[in-house]
């Protein structure tokens, strides 16, 4: 694994102390905002703020056992990243409708459920492989990207809650952002690497300048005793099988999020990154749903993998799993030191909300990169186009379903759940009728490099293959053809084959005539000038070198070279 | 294959585009060899546009240099990139001409 330009501290790199205890005080930072869903479950469930205080509390504990497990590198549990897990918007709407029919009991049942169906699924993630193309997986980040953006100006400007925000609170998110970017742009090592954490003090000191933190914070922080034991399970748990739709699909969505964080994090690792590497992929959604399961057997509602923590990472270039075990040592402090908690908990939505939109950018952007490393045809235009938009339609017209069936509003009431869902479907639909193995008879007495190159890239394009080595294939089908036509007199039509999975490309090329000479050695540019067949050892010497194996064979005078190239 | 010649400040510029294979190899070099048939010629071969070059193409480049040497003229190439210049390096021709990255570069190199 080559690190990229840009990596400071790769995945198994230990950094310094002190730079973990930054890096892993600003994910606490961004990590905290998305307290607020089981905040918001506990009220919709009537619950006092002594039963939402220790939902909060359990929350960080579940967090900081699901930071650790996710971050195991070695056993069956754990992606080995740094991609900790949050509370997540993706079981709020199941949980708020378990909360509204049967109270904390019911969310905390049916969250276990919820993670027994990640951690079932988790197992035949291999299995369901061709349905997480990459470029489903990249859309699944571009989408969580958006919807973190979408979240984060939600909360930056005040959008729906009590207060909108004021010119304040503009300023304090401008500030904040503006440093966030600045340090992260214009400058390197340490300030670089706490950029978030500097840009949130200075959006906490400008919001506090300009009187916009308000008297609730400073009350929520008096109110918070110094010290607290968290009380796990004390509500107890409940099943109801009207559920098992909404919590299931839920948890569908919460799969495809993962394995697009974890997507994310072997490519931010890794400079030669080609594709995902599903055994990290599987054992990152096991520990997600493990942590999911705790969650609801603990007593507070379901996390996932935290997209917003991944783009903080790749912001600062801190990737190393260690970051991952203060990140757990600090939240556990935290759980059972709350009134240190407050500090985060009643962060302005100026400086909250602007931190989210910082690492969103990251993740969107990844997403783009991942889903166009590969060769897009209509099919997959569609997959990507139409769940991107249907996606968009739900965080940008939320009543845009209302008049959607009941059974239907599971799916509906999230992008995170609609996006990822409707690309799995499509591509699934899409998948019929694309043939792995593709064959065309070339005419020696009217070769048409134009129609070989077409040939390359229409069926590149439907595999989904990459680039790179589709061009190279492209070359060594056109050159070969051009040779054999050239020089050996090919009786009848030349048979091409092509047979491509995620890992190879095979090219077959076959005729009646003699082999065309594949040498190791370059010949010289005397060798070259000097006639024709200089050139064709020029030619058969690239094809060689172009492809990753060559064979070439001649039985009872029929020619067979084999191209392989790995994918 | 299109060839497209043109005159700047002394220099002549052929953009060729499309493809150089066995086929059209031979007009190009033709054209070359025309073109560099006068002693002290400077020609900037523009490869922005193109999309595919064979053996038979870097033959006709090496014939090309080899007479823009007899006739001690000037011949630059510019425009190589992407999947052409993976040719290039896969044939081990990128050190054996001048390669400018722009046309305007190659029209310096070539003056």
């Amino acid at each position: 694994m080559r690190k990229p330009r840009g990596v400071i501290y790769g995945v198994d790199e230990r950094p310094p102390a002190a730079v973990i205890a930054l890096s892993a005080l600003q994910h606490v930072g961004v990590m905290a905002i998305f307290l607020i869903y089981p905040v918001l479950i506990g009220r919709e469930a009537g619950g006092g703020p002594d039963i939402i205080g220790n939902l909060v509390s359990i929350s960080l504990i579940v967090l900081a056992v699901g930071t650790v497990l996710q971050a195991l590198p070695r056993g069956p549990v754990g992606s080995g990243f740094l991609c900790q897990p949050v509370p997540t918007a993706i079981y709020l709407v199941p949980s708020l409708l378990a909360a509204r029919t049967g109270g904390l009991p019911l969310v905390f049942g049916m969250t276990i459920f919820a993670g027994l169906v990640e951690m079932a699924l988790s197992r035949a993630l291999r299995a369901l492989r061709p349905l997480f193309p990459p470029e489903v997986a990249g859309l699944v980040v571009a989408l969580i990207g958006v919807a973190t953006g979408v979240v984060a100006i939600r909360i930056a400007l005040g959008v729906g809650a009590q207060n909108a925000a004021d010119s304040s609170d503009m300023i304090a998110a401008a500030v904040t952002l503006a440093t966030m970017v600045a340090l992260n742009v214009w400058t390197g090592g340490a300030l670089r690497l706490s950029c978030v954490l500097i840009g949130m003090i200075a959006g906490y000191a400008t919001a506090a300048a300009l009187g916009s933190l308000g008297a609730a914070g400073w009350q929520t922080l008096s109110a918070t005793p110094w010290f607290a034991v968290p009380r796990l399970n004390e509500l107890g748990w409940n099943f109801d099988a009207a559920l098992i739709v909404p919590f299931a699909v839920a948890a569908v969505a919460a799969i495809l999020k993962t394995v697009g964080n974890v997507t994310t994090s072997q490519k931010l690792n890794d400079a030669d990154w080609v594709r995902p590497d599903m055994t990290s992929i599987s054992r990152g959604v096991l520990a997600d749903g493990l942590a999911t399961t705790l969650a609801g057997a603990a007593g507070t509602s379901g996390v996932n993998s935290a997209s917003g923590n991944v783009g903080l990472a790749n912001a600062t270039g801190v990737l190393s799993r260690h970051v991952a075990y203060g990140v757990a040592a600090i939240l556990l402090v935290l759980a059972i030191f709350p009134k240190l908690g407050v500090v985060f908990f009643v962060m302005p939505g100026s400086v909250a909300g602007t931190s989210l939109l910082f690492a969103g950018a990251f993740i969107f952007v990844n997403g783009l990169e991942i889903m166009t490393s590969r060769l897009l045809d209509a099919r997959k235009t569609f997959v990507i186009g139409f769940a991107f938009m249907g996606g968009l339609a739900v965080d940008l017209l939320p009543h845009a379903f209302d008049g959607a069936p009941g059974w239907l509003k599971p799916l509906l009431g999230s992008s995170l759940v609609l996006g990822p869902v409707s690309a799995l479907l499509l591509n699934a639909v899409f998948r019929l009728g694309i043939r792995n193995v593709q064959k065309l008879m070339v005419d020696p007495a009217q070769p048409d490099g134009a129609a070989i190159e077409q040939f390359m890239e229409t069926h590149g394009a439907s595999w989904g293959a990459r680039r790179e080595v589709i061009d190279r294939a492209t070359f060594n089908l056109t050159q070969s053809i051009e040779t054999i036509v050239e020089s050996c007199d090919p009786q009848g039509p030349l048979e091409i084959e092509a047979t491509f999975d995620e890992f190879n490309l095979d090219l077959r090329v076959s005729y009646v005539g003699p082999p065309i000479e594949l040498p190791e050695r370059r010949p010289s540019n005397e060798e070259i000038m000097e006639s024709e067949d200089g050139q064709r050892k020029l030619a058969g010497f690239m094809l060689r070198r172009h492809a990753d194996r060559v064979a070439a064979t001649h039985r009872a005078g029929r020619s067979t070279i084999l191209f392989h190239f790995d994918h | 294959m299109e060839l497209n010649e043109q005159q700047a400040g002394g220099v002549t510029v052929l953009q060729v585009k499309g493809r150089i294979d066995s086929t059209t190899a031979p007009m190009l070099g033709e054209r070359l060899t025309a073109m560099l048939g006068a002693a002290k010629a400077r020609v900037v071969v523009d490869f922005s546009q193109l999309d595919y070059i064979s053996s038979a193409g870097f033959r006709i480049l090496l014939l090309a240099a080899k007479r823009a040497d007899q006739t001690t003229s000037k011949l630059v190439l510019c425009g190589v990139s992407g999947k052409v210049r993976q040719l290039f390096d896969l044939g081990g021709f990128l050190d054996l001409f001048t390669i400018a990255p722009t046309r305007e570069e190659g029209i310096a190199a070539a003056g």
